[in-house]
């Protein structure tokens, strides 16, 4: 198998992997932040969800990272396959390039600022550390 | 140089960009394929989200405000269902490429839509309560 094959697979594998986190940890973090939290509904927090998440708690921090990540490259990817079949065939490769440099840009600056907020984030990462 | 086609290329119809309003199946096909664009808003927006509480504490309360926002809050509700409606049809979708098979026994579609509904309602309440009840 080329190494363009074996990334276009591994890309697949992320896509179909991102399609289960944005079926069964998505809904629920709209519905707390967006929806529970502006309207009063249960469950009622003390502060707003997003900071009790990523400012108090570690396993937060990497529950915001693979729901926001990989719901991202699901959606990301997922669009640009369908942008031309709505009509932008021309227009493929730039969909696709464009689409990629959203991901990147995007996973890196989550990951940036969740940093920020939660510097013993930096412990889980498998990075080596001083 | 381009090799030679095996086979005499067909006549291939033009599609125009509205071509999946034509028929029930396309629409519906083509409606599970846009909630990949609510996602991935929703993901962004997110992002923006949190960079706001990261750099700074009152530009973020002011975000809250906009959270509260009736416009926002509708948007939230379309961006919630377009993403429940991904869900379904994702675990429809797992259901008839990758059936649960004990023994004999081979999980259909509709099975695996029902037994993956209760593990998303499972897990949302577990996230829940792990992270938001009584705090």
């Amino acid at each position: 198998m080329s190494v363009a094959a074996r990334i276009h697979a591994l890309m697949w594998g992320v896509f179909s992997l991102g399609g289960f986190i944005a079926a069964f940890l998505l809904p629920v973090l709209i519905y707390v932040n967006n929806i529970a939290y502006p309207l009063g509904l249960w469950p009622m927090t003390s502060k707003d969800p997003t900071t009790l998440l990523v400012a108090d708690q570690l396993l937060g921090s990497v529950f915001v990272l693979v729901t926001i990540g990989g719901s991202l490259f699901h959606g990301i990817f997922r669009f640009q396959t369908t942008l031309p079949e709505l009509g932008m065939r021309g227009q493929t490769d730039r969909i696709v390039s464009i689409g990629y440099a959203i991901i990147a840009v995007g996973i890196i600056v989550l990951l940036y600022f969740l940093l920020i907020l939660n510097p013993s984030f930096l412990k889980m990462l498998p990075i080596p550390h001083p | 140089m381009s090799q030679p086609k095996k086979y005499p290329e067909l006549p291939r119809k033009k599609l125009g960009p509205g071509w999946w309003l034509s028929n029930r199946h396309y629409t519906m096909y083509m409606l599970r394929e846009i909630t990949s664009f609510f996602v991935a808003a929703y993901s962004i927006l997110y992002i923006y989200q949190i960079a706001v509480l990261a750099n700074s504490p009152g530009s973020y309360a002011r975000y809250l405000d906009v959270l509260k926002n009736p416009l926002m809050i509708g948007f939230s509700i379309i961006i919630l269902g377009f993403t429940l409606y991904h869900a379904l049809t994702w675990f429809m979708l797992i259901g008839r490429i990758q059936p649960i098979k004990l023994g004999s026994f081979k999980t259909t579609p509709v099975q695996a839509l029902i037994i993956n509904t209760v593990l998303l309602v499972v897990i949302s309440g577990a996230i829940i309560t792990i992270f938001f009840m009584g705090k």
